[in-house]
């Protein structure tokens, strides 16, 4: 699994005023869609997670992404069917609706982490995605669990 | 196994809440298997809990050790260090562990995170189901291998009660009538004719009726 | 000898009536006392329930006490779904001391069904181990630890059984099982199915079992279309055909109720012609005022009087 922060944190240069960028992790099956480095998107800042399967990943993983500050996390999956792993995008799929739950209950709201399936190297629909999530983030408003003090983000 | 749920995620913070530095121990046997207490869980759960807290403008300092089992010492005594840098430990064992952790300990509160429920198995993916009742004399043959005490809702020992339709039970009708379990088993081994036999009242004298009860075994004592 | 006025009529092959009341959700023994001696004439004998469908009521020996005390013949229904077997002998020992000869053995509905679905249930013995218990304590005199009694309950030993519940085939194995345990009589479920119950009938018929037991087809009068449908869905046991379900439902709301008597006379007709069957149990919930006009119209008016 590997980390990359794709766009670093244009902050207060957005132009209007000092609103922080939106923090958006991306975690997405390798076979989904390998990069995400080519996306463009102001106002965002992009984390992007790359697996060799979405079944890697484990609830605390996505639990972990809230704690460090995401505003969003959106998870990209293979359609149903086409998992090279047979099941693999079913399981993160349960994974990420017991999660979703938590982060209700939590008060955070289940709406934070969704995720999608997509055909593979369909960029195109990956950037539709992102950008309609922060899209409807701009209504929803930033993580309400801030940053520990001393941080250096918020 | 024994099979637990974890507790609401609300019931534990309000539990937790007037603590600070958190251990919430995990144990690898039963309650891993039922998805409640392992060592996932134990992560899933801190990770949570310090969000919700986090929400609230708090910071709770929370710790995670999974042990083996926390119904033996052996296993316990790992976790001692981290307990002593705990105000609280919030242990997600069933209610066996629970105990025996603040036995170990005293002077720490220890909470419970998981509602211990039955002694069942694992009938189908994601499905546990009661089994044992833990009578303390087991007569499962007299019944075809299906217990009467556990899984009929009346323990009748002597035919099914007016209610059973279908194949299922009045009480739950997702649930099977024992009985039917019983007559089926019975009649594929051939041995329905022995169901008219009269089974007399249970002595519950070796049941939780009895009293707590003790196994000791002095032969493995040295 | 004879125990009961009930064994007195069903020993002298006379075909039986009883019926059945419910206790108060409360302390007041006057309403019971007004159902039961609308009752008095046209029964044999009158059910006592108790606690049943789980919700707390009068106590059956209390109520079949103030029944015994007005000349009244009660038959005390016990479940062993809240007492165990230390209460329930003491019960019986109790009710044979305040005049009370029939006892009917049940296990009883589930509590979750009733007004306390939080309460422990108790099931420390079953129906079959009560009717055992009650012949011991009969014949041999003593309770279920073998202690000699110093005056030994006799009562006339009951039981129900459900021809219309499943195992189908077990049914009758359990009918078997009551009777080997001593059980004298017994009272079915309401019959509205008439072919299952009749196919229920001739295997026990054909195993000798009508010779050995007293048995009582319960009826139950219908008041309307709403009541035909929920007990043929709500409650546990009771089987309806839907050619009963279609007549209650054709009848206007004014004339249904006399249809649902109309079609229980016409079940107890067809029931007084089964082999092997000695009786009928009327079960009017809510409507025992009923039951005079029932007895009467199906010919059973006035009960013989067994010296």
């Amino acid at each position: 699994m590997t980390t990359a922060s794709v766009r670093p944190s244009t902050g207060k240069n957005t132009g209007s005023g000092n609103i922080p960028d939106l923090k958006l992790s991306v975690f997405h099956c390798f076979n989904a869609l390998p990069d995400l480095s080519v996306l463009d998107i102001p106002g965002c800042e992009l984390s992007s997670i790359n697996l060799p399967c979405s079944s890697i990943l484990r609830e605390v993983v996505l639990l972990k992404a809230f704690e460090s500050g995401a505003d969003a996390v959106v998870v990209l999956v293979c359609p149903e069917g086409s998992c090279d792993y047979q099941q693999g995008n079913l399981r993160a799929k349960k994974r990420v609706e017991r999660v979703q739950k938590l982060l209700k209950e939590i008060g955070i709201g289940n709406d934070r982490l969704r995720i999608h399936n997509l055909s593979r190297q369909d960029i195109d629909t990956a950037e539709k995605i992102i950008r309609q999530t922060l899209a409807d983030l701009k209504k929803t408003g930033q993580n309400p669990a801030p940053q520990p003090v001393g941080s250096e983000k918020r | 196994m024994i099979v637990g749920e974890q507790k609401p995620l609300g019931e534990i913070k309000t539990n937790v809440s007037p603590y600070h530095r958190l251990l919430i121990l995990g144990c690898g046997t039963c309650v891993k298997t039922c998805f409640a207490g392992g060592e996932d869980e134990v992560a899933t759960l801190a990770s949570a809990l310090r969000l919700a807290f986090k929400q609230e403008g708090r910071i709770m300092q929370i710790t995670e050790q999974t042990i083996e089992r926390q119904c033996e010492d052996e296993f316990i005594r790992e976790a001692a260090p981290q307990v002593a840098r705990c105000d609280a430990v919030l242990s997600l064992a069933c209610g066996a562990g629970v105990q025996m952790v603040a036995s170990r300990f005293p002077g720490v509160p220890v909470l419970p995170g998981v509602n211990t429920t039955f002694l069942g198995v694992l009938e189908k993916q994601g499905l546990f189901t009661e089994k044992c009742l833990g009578c303390g004399s087991c007569f499962v043959h007299q019944f075809a291998g299906v217990c009467p005490l556990s899984r009929c809702a009346k323990k009748l020992l002597n035919g099914p009660c007016g209610g059973s339709r279908n194949g299922k039970c009045e009480v739950d009708p997702e649930t099977d009538c024992a009985w039917q379990l019983i007559i089926d088993r019975a009649k594929a081994a051939g041995s329905l004719d022995r169901l008219v036999d009269y089974i007399p009242p249970k002595d519950w004298r070796t049941s939780y009726a009895g009293g707590p009860r003790k196994v000791f075994r002095e032969d493995y004592v040295i | 000898m004879n125990i009961s006025r009930l064994q007195n009529i069903l020993s002298a092959g006379q075909f039986a009536v009883t019926a059945e009341v419910g206790p108060p959700r409360g302390a007041n023994s006057e309403v019971i006392k007004k159902k039961a001696l609308l009752l008095q004439d046209c029964v044999d004998a009158i059910n006592v329930t108790d606690n049943q469908t789980a919700i707390v009521r009068m106590s059956s020996i209390s109520a079949c006490t103030h029944l015994v005390n007005l000349g009244l013949e009660p038959v005390m229904q016990m479940v062993t779904r809240d007492r165990n077997r230390i209460a329930l002998q003491s019960d019986i020992m109790g009710a044979y001391s305040l005049g009370i000869r029939n006892i009917l053995c049940l296990s009883g509905d589930h509590q979750t069904f009733g007004s306390e679905p939080g309460a422990a249930n108790v099931y420390d013995i079953d129906s079959v181990h009560l009717i055992r218990t009650l012949k011991v304590m009969r014949d041999e005199g003593m309770d279920m630890s073998g202690h000699d009694l110093d005056v030994a309950p006799k009562m006339f030993i009951g039981a129900a059984e459900n021809p219309f519940a499943d195992p189908f085939e077990y049914r009758v194995i359990r009918l078997a099982k009551k009777i080997q345990a001593g059980v004298d009589f017994i009272q079915t479920q309401c019959v509205f199915d008439m072919e299952r119950f009749k196919k229920w009938m001739k295997m026990a018929y054909e195993k000798g079992l009508t010779e050995k037991v007293h048995i009582l087809a319960g009826v139950t009068p219908l008041k309307s279309a709403k009541m035909a449908r929920y007990m043929a869905t709500r409650v546990s046991g009771i089987t309806i055909p839907d050619a009963i379900i279609k007549r209650m439902e054709s009848a206007h709301r004014e004339t249904a109720a006399e249809e649902g008597i109309r079609i229980c006379l016409e079940i107890i007709q067809e029931l007084a012609g089964i082999k092997g069957l000695r009786g009928i149990h009327i079960m009017a919930i809510d409507w025992e005022e009923k039951v005079p006009e029932i007895v009467k119209a199906a010919g059973l008016f006035p009960r013989p009087v067994i010296a």
